[in-house]
């Protein structure tokens, strides 16, 4: 509002984070000038979600200093974040479906009297705001009956409203359609107009090509550059500066992979997978790559029988049933995306959590042979190495690592044929994470069949024979591994982009 | 990164689980209160009477075992009052004869087993009932069982007209409830409930059975990715649970000869208690057949001892509040301290 320069709105400066035996911010320094869009870009891992979540308080940064339009900023909550003019759009939505449009925007900012409601200034004021972001959306109507994208922007709206200058957007579009998506960057622009400062965080390059005005990349919790986009030459020249020339795990070429088809899928179809096709061969360790929402746990759960979905899946040549018993039975077996809620029973111990995907194989005429049991979570402890001081030991206690070699261990119990690991290693340390790739190409070597489905390149690239790319539900490409493959091909693909770079 | 771990270590037992901690815990505590009691209320230390509080409560025990493992699985059953009042008014309706002069000594006129068997079945539908809504539509079980709750009750008045039926039975009909076995006192339905306990204890403790009703309580999203199928368990559980009351509900009828629409009455309620008292998680997943007796335990010896001592029958319902707060709580902290 001077003539003079203002101070960049939030600048940082040598920002750095520690995890016990990891650095995942590394001496970060950079400054945001207002009323622009600014793009943050890297890899999974590259420390995007570590950065976000210092400035908006949810963690402490070792060392380094945050300021807000000149003056120093260290939040300890959201709140702190808030008052201090900074908002975020989480990935999860935060609106009351059953709430009219406008009971959201003054949700918790409500003016009573002897406890009745009444009208404010307040109300007003909010509708203005969003009809300056987005006229279309009707403030009466019921929040429920809205779409995704609409959802989002009664969330900027309400964040734009409350007096936020800068705004964080956490990969608002993985869940969004192409007309949501322009939608979306239209009340982005307009609030930029309204001298906000927007920091926008996408996988989906083409998007950050589109909107943004400057774009930051960061690369192993180190900040590789910041740059204005136009002085940048096109997704290529993104994709190198993320990738870098970081080395990726070895990868040795299996030996076992036969060419019988173990696993034989044609055209599946349901709410996110459009027409996809593809095929697993005995003995074969396959990958299925792709960005958040790419549709990598709906096929998963689709071939697993937990989801509906529409096309044929031939297994060992066969029709197999549509429920997770039933493709247990005929011998496949899941590790589901989030271990704690969806893999393990958390309140009981090893021993009990191992033999419930082949009860058959532990029990007589229903009773358990309880010294089978013991011998078997005897077993899977030695045998994957679970870090344990006892097989009674609850399963809540143990660490992340060893908590997904119990799910592993649950699903090897069951004798699967083809075992589908959905995101196998999330959240677990580097030392379990070699642990269990070891473990799966042992079981490939065994001439059992592995699908790995993972957001991180370098476990594909690290252990698949063979890798799917997918992008937005459909299976775009499909790559041999060796150990010259073209990784800034395998990005454009998975970020939307078509051919070859 | 990989601990040694060596056979014989890894099956060493230094800690019992939290589940034997609390049946324990709950023993401990029924046992000190009978001694408490025994040195307030005069004649209280017994083995007559330490024999009647078990006795006395059969009903609500047996009943309390289904109703646990419900509440393992994650789910309510609060229709086995009302069930107990239906089967055993069945049995009396199917089992008069059908020349009478008056409505309520009109009945069906089967013969007695027969009509056991038929009113066991009027029981198991109602079962089948809780499991078709709560499986099949997803309705909360709470909902459901409240519902079917009044719907046994209230075929069981439209039957007796609000009152009792109790004339025109076979001779046999008051055979089952009164037997006394063994050359003691302990009636048939005593040797029942003791039965019916162990029976579920080795459900409980060695069967694939059991260990899927915990699994389904402690985290159905895992139970169904791991191939549990949890439709068909659910309605497995409430035939077993619809099965003893109806079974009870019968016993009782025999006992009495007759049958009456408002017997069982609260019965729903007396065993969801004794089995939250006896350290069973409302939510699922944990708890025992073990701890939901000595909860029927510590429930009896309260309410019998206060009234033996000074209160009057009167103030049964709060004492039996009081008493299940203070389980709870103490409950709750026990465990906390023990996981801190």
């Amino acid at each position: 509002m001077t003539e003079k320069q203002p101070p960049p709105v939030l600048s940082i400066h040598g920002l750095t984070k520690d995890f016990p035996g990891v650095r995942a911010i590394d001496d970060v320094s950079l400054s945001i000038e207002s009323g622009t869009i600014h793009c943050l870009v890297g890899e999974n891992g590259a420390g995007k979600s570590t950065l976000i979540k210092m400035l908006t308080g949810a963690l402490l940064p070792t060392s380094g200093t945050m300021r807000i339009n000149g003056s120093e900023y260290r939040p300890k909550n959201l709140q702190d974040a808030r008052d201090a003019g900074i908002a975020t759009l989480f990935q999860e939505l935060h609106v009351v479906d059953e709430l009219t449009v406008s009971e959201n925007l003054t949700l918790g900012m409500e003016r009573s009297r002897f406890g009745f409601l009444i009208k404010s200034d307040l109300d007003d004021r909010v509708i203005r705001t969003l009809k300056a972001i987005e006229p279309s959306i009707d403030p009466s109507a019921r929040v429920s009956s809205l779409s995704v994208a609409q959802k989002q922007i009664i969330e900027i709206a309400r964040a734009a409203s409350s007096g936020a200058n800068v705004i964080i957007m956490d990969e608002p579009t993985a869940a969004l359609s192409e007309r949501e998506v322009e939608r979306l960057f239209g009340v982005i622009r307009r609030l930029r107009k309204e001298a906000v400062t927007v920091i926008f965080i996408s996988h989906k390059l083409d998007e950050i090509l589109q909107l943004g005005e400057t774009v930051t990349v960061l690369r192993d919790g180190k900040h590789i550059a910041t740059k204005l986009l136009k002085d940048i030459a096109g997704r290529s020249e993104l994709i190198e500066m993320m990738i870098g020339r970081s080395v990726f795990q070895s990868y040795t070429p299996s030996t076992t992979v036969r060419k019988e088809a173990v696993l034989t899928a044609k055209g599946l179809t349901n709410k996110l997978l459009k027409d996809v096709s593809f095929h697993i061969n005995r003995g074969e360790i396959v990958g299925f790559y792709g960005l958040v929402g790419a549709g990598k746990t709906e096929i998963a759960r689709a071939l697993f029988g937990a989801d509906e979905v529409s096309g044929s899946i031939l297994f060992k040549g066969q029709k197999i049933g549509r429920s997770p018993k039933d493709t247990i039975a005929s011998g496949i077996a899941l590790v589901p995306e989030e271990r704690r809620t969806q893999g393990l029973f958390t309140e009981f111990t090893i021993r009990k959590n191992i033999p419930v995907m082949n009860l058959h194989r532990m029990s007589d005429r229903g009773i358990f042979r309880s010294l089978d049991e013991q011998t078997a979570a005897v077993d899977y402890v030695n045998q994957l190495s679970i870090a344990t001081d006892s097989i009674d030991k609850h399963v809540k206690k143990l660490s992340g690592g060893n908590q997904q070699k119990v799910v592993l261990a649950k699903c090897l119990f069951s004798q699967a044929d083809l075992l589908l690991l959905d995101e196998p290693t999330r959240g677990v340390d580097v030392g379990a994470k070699t642990e269990i790739y070891d473990i799966i190409r042992s079981l490939a070597g065994e001439g059992k069949s592995v699908a790995v489905f993972s957001s991180e390149l370098e476990e594909v690239l690290g252990i698949c024979d063979r890798i799917f790319l997918l992008y937005s539900g459909s299976l775009k490409s499909e790559i041999i591994n060796n150990a010259d493959v073209d990784v800034s091909h395998i990005l454009n693909i998975v970020t939307g982009g078509e051919g070859v770079v | 990164m990989s601990v040694s771990t060596k056979a014989g270590r890894t099956v060493s037992r230094h800690r019992m689980s939290d589940g034997t901690f609390i049946t324990l815990f709950v023993a401990v505590v029924a046992i000190t209160l009978f001694l408490v009691a025994s040195l307030l209320v005069p004649n209280f230390f017994q083995w007559l009477n330490l024999l009647n509080l078990v006795t006395n409560n059969w009903a609500v025990i047996s009943l309390g075992v289904g109703v646990t493992f419900l509440l393992v699985s994650g789910n309510f059953d609060l229709s086995v009052g009302g069930n107990v009042a239906l089967a055993g008014v069945l049995s009396v309706w199917f089992a008069q004869s059908t020349g009478g002069t008056n409505p309520l000594s009109i009945g069906i006129g089967l013969p007695y087993w027969f009509a056991i068997l038929c009113a066991l079945g009027g029981a198991l539908m109602i079962g089948g009932l809780n499991a078709l809504f709560v499986v099949r539509f997803r309705i909360p079980s709470i909902i459901v069982t409240l519902g079917t709750m009044l719907v046994a009750r209230g075929i069981a008045q439209v039957i007796t007209q609000g009152s009792q039926r109790n004339t025109n039975l076979p001779e046999e009909f008051g055979f089952l409830g009164n037997l006394t076995m063994f050359g003691t006192s302990i009636k048939f339905p005593v040797v029942f409930m003791t039965l019916l306990l162990l029976v579920a204890i080795f459900i409980e403790r060695k069967m694939v059975f059991g260990r899927i009703t915990f699994w389904l309580g402690s985290n159905p999203i895992a139970a169904r990715l791991s191939g549990i199928d949890r439709s068909r368990h659910l309605t497995y559980l409430y035939l077993f649970s619809a099965a003893i009351a109806g079974i009870v509900g019968i016993l009782l009828s025999s006992e009495f000869k007759s049958g009456y629409s408002n017997r069982g009455m609260l019965m729903e309620f007396d065993a969801l208690v004794i089995s939250l008292l006896g350290g069973v998680s409302i939510v699922g997943g944990f708890g025992s057949v073990v701890g939901m007796f000595f909860g029927a335990i510590i429930l009896a010896i309260v309410t019998s001892a206060a009234t033996g001592m000074v209160l009057s029958p009167d103030w049964q319902f709060t004492l039996k509040a009081i008493t299940v707060f203070l389980a709870i709580v103490t409950q709750t902290w026990a465990l906390a301290r023990r996981n801190r």
